[in-house]
């Protein structure tokens, strides 16, 4: 698999407070990751740790405080001129997470296709942006005529698509997803989960996943990356971290997530812990106040990525201190 | 409290919205009912009348929204036509209601111990330090520390307005509590920790708790009893654990099919295809019909009732009376 995009020490801060304050909120601070063509990774993590300010990164909408990001092995800070900005912009489009303020409620939804098109591919001509709209919607699983329609006579779910609909317009080669399913009704989410795998499977598209739903991340990704206050926790691909878990965000996460298939039990320890403070932090681990395992280093050296498993990487004091072939420690299960 | 009764019974209610383009029934002949200490979890997908439906108990409704039908007896009084001042005596002090958004919910501009204290007050003339004493418990009750007392909204975390919120729910110990999606604005692992705590001070002090939420997997180990909502109507009813193990109605296997797993093997979901009736424009026959992949031509023309199947309640065609069989494609289902 070849590589699309790395990130290389991707860190952004920013300023809160007054003019005169000097305090800064380190929303993600270095962080190294890569997604390969035709991958879908999904990136998970509380609210506030960081994962859609990546999003804003890749995006360009924010500019990032420092580290690069590197899309087909091109530094994205190198592109300077409007068609170059333009081309990367239509490469790597992004789906937002609400679909009722996403979309201009006075145009019809073709309105956002078509303006992109006109944007994005000037070659073409008024008729072949009309049929490249409905070619569009059509693999989004939309009929013609919804074209005509208004935001307003459309349901969350197909509003989402809609929303894919015009990233694909783009011939993009990333989507960044940043929760496109958490606020439709459970029964159509599976609906644009399969939507994202059947473009990754024949449009050859990779996407960004943004959730924090563990369970869907499994069901459409490749890999998955969790962040907690804006670093990496753990990274791998999806079914080795998720059967084995070796940070212990990373078991906490796992161990809410409701299954209802899973007989009927209430677990005895529960985390009560807050967010984590991610405002001027102290060096450490960002994890340790809510840590049941964490030792004295914990307090005093950041854990950097550390591959304990093949392609398994895990930044956890704890976790990289065990011999090899020991039973992973369990913080919670 | 020694033994099960019944604090809530509602029957026939209906709900209208009233609208120039005509009645809207949102809420459509639903009867149940709640026994002392009973969690009872009602799930459905957006539109689906839930809300509503919690409304109408706690008589909260405001116009275009009005009980077309029905009653909700509550200890023995029905509410539905209760005056506010009859209906404030038993507000908040023998029924509270958590609502979904508490950064809405609550007032911005006030304490969390000042609106306490305000809710106290509407309610007897307690004197200051039985609110501060009161108030101090039923903080640490949640697991705040009262020092929070002080504090505004926007100090807390999404999780803590919401505990602060069921804390203010029970200042005086009611006997029921509405629930409604009052864990959606929060992640997996602080709305886990809130589900776990709602249990726990529901066991400790024996309120029954109406709790509504559109992710059925989310009370599948916390509710008693499970109530399926589609486009009004009740379509399953039955104790929890029934109806994850055996669901009867198909719209009801859909959305249990609808969840992906997060362990053992992955296979493919299809969910539920279509979206939701216009309650305007309601199909004929069985309103999950044009969704239902098992539906008959009769499910087109025929709506059915409540049947009762094992102690559960279903309203399927196929739990009538045996007629039709309960699998697919025994009897040509409509191709679509």
């Amino acid at each position: 698999m070849s590589e699309l995009l790395r990130a290389e020490h991707l860190t952004r801060h920013f300023k809160i407070g007054g003019a005169l304050s000097r305090r800064t909120l380190h929303a993600v601070d270095d962080v190294n990751f890569s997604i390969g063509d035709r991958e879908i990774v999904a990136l998970a993590g509380e609210s506030g740790s960081g994962k859609s300010t990546i999003a804003r990164l890749l995006a360009r909408i924010y500019s990032p405080t420092s580290g690069e990001m590197y899309f087909q092995g091109q530094p994205v800070s190198a592109l300077r001129s409007r068609s170059d900005r333009l081309r990367y912009s239509g490469l790597v489009p992004m789906v937002f997470q609400d679909p009722f303020g996403s979309m201009n409620p006075v145009f019809r939804v073709q309105h956002g296709v078509l303006r992109s098109l006109k944007l994005h591919r000037p070659e073409l001509s008024g008729q072949q942006r009309q049929d490249e709209a409905a070619r569009v919607f059509d693999v989004v699983g939309l009929g013609a005529d919804m074209l005509e329609r208004f935001p307003f006579e459309l349901s969350g779910g197909q509003r989402q698509r809609v929303g894919f609909a015009q990233a694909l317009a783009m011939r993009p080669k990333l989507i960044l997803a940043d929760e496109p399913v958490s606020m439709l009704d459970v029964s159509i989410r599976i609906g644009l989960l399969n939507l994202m795998v059947e473009l990754r499977d024949t449009m050859g598209v990779s996407v960004l996943y943004i959730t924090h739903d563990i369970a869907s991340a499994r069901y459409v990704a490749d890999r998955l990356i969790v962040m907690y206050a804006g670093q990496i926790a753990e990274t791998g691909p999806i079914e080795d971290v998720l059967a084995s878990p070796r940070h212990p965000y990373t078991q906490l996460l796992v161990s809410a997530v409701p299954d209802p298939r899973a007989p009927l039990s209430v677990a005895a320890e529960t985390d009560r812990g807050e967010p984590p403070k991610v405002i001027d932090p102290s060096p450490g681990c960002r994890f340790r106040w809510r840590c049941p395992l964490a030792i004295d280093t914990c307090a005093q050296v950041t854990p950097a990525l550390a591959e304990l498993e093949p392609h398994h990487q895990t930044a956890c004091h704890v976790a990289q201190a065990q011999p090899e072939g020991a039973e992973p420690v369990q913080a919670f299960s | 409290m020694s033994e099960a009764h019944e604090i809530l019974e509602v029957s026939g209610l209906s709900v209208d919205y009233v609208l120039d383009r005509g009645d809207v029934r949102a809420v459509d002949d639903v009867s149940f009912t709640l026994n002392r200490g009973e969690f009872l979890g009602i799930v459905g997908e957006s539109g689906c009348g839930k809300s509503t439906l919690l409304f109408a108990v706690a008589q909260l409704l405001a116009p275009p929204a009005r009980v077309a039908a029905g009653s909700v007896a509550f200890e023995g009084t029905n509410l539905v036509g209760l005056t506010d001042k009859q209906l404030s005596a038993i507000r908040w002090r023998d029924m509270s209601v958590v609502m979904q958004s508490a950064m809405n919910a609550l007032n911005p501009v006030k304490s969390i111990g000042a609106q306490f204290k305000d809710a106290m007050k509407a309610h007897g003339k307690p004197s200051n330090e039985e609110i501060q004493a009161r108030s101090a418990e039923v903080l640490r009750m949640v697991g705040i520390d009262p020092v929070h007392l002080k504090s505004y909204p926007h100090q807390l975390s999404g999780g803590m307005r919401q505990r602060s919120m069921i804390a203010m729910a029970m200042l005086f110990t009611p006997d029921l509590i509405i629930m409604d999606e009052p864990t959606s604005a929060l992640d997996v692992v602080a709305q886990r920790s809130l589900m776990v705590q709602i249990k726990e001070l529901q066991l400790s002090y024996g309120f029954a708790v109406i709790f509504v939420t559109h992710d059925m997997s989310l009370i599948s180990h916390f509710s008693d009893r499970l109530m399926v909502m589609y486009a009004g109507q009740v379509d399953e009813l039955g104790a929890t654990r029934t109806v994850f193990d055996r669901p009867l109605h198909p719209y009801t296997q859909g959305l249990l099919e609808a969840f992906p797993s997060i362990r053992g093997p992955k296979v493919p979901l299809k969910g539920i295809p279509g979206s939701p009736p216009d309650l305007a424009r309601l199909p004929s026959g069985c309103r999950f019909h044009p969704r239902c992949p098992l539906a008959v031509e009769r499910c087109t023309q025929v709506a059915p009732d409540l049947y009762e199947v094992d102690q559960a309640l279903v309203r399927c065609l196929r739990r009538q009376d045996g007629s039709l069989p309960l699998e697919a494609g025994q009897e040509g289902s409509l191709s679509r």
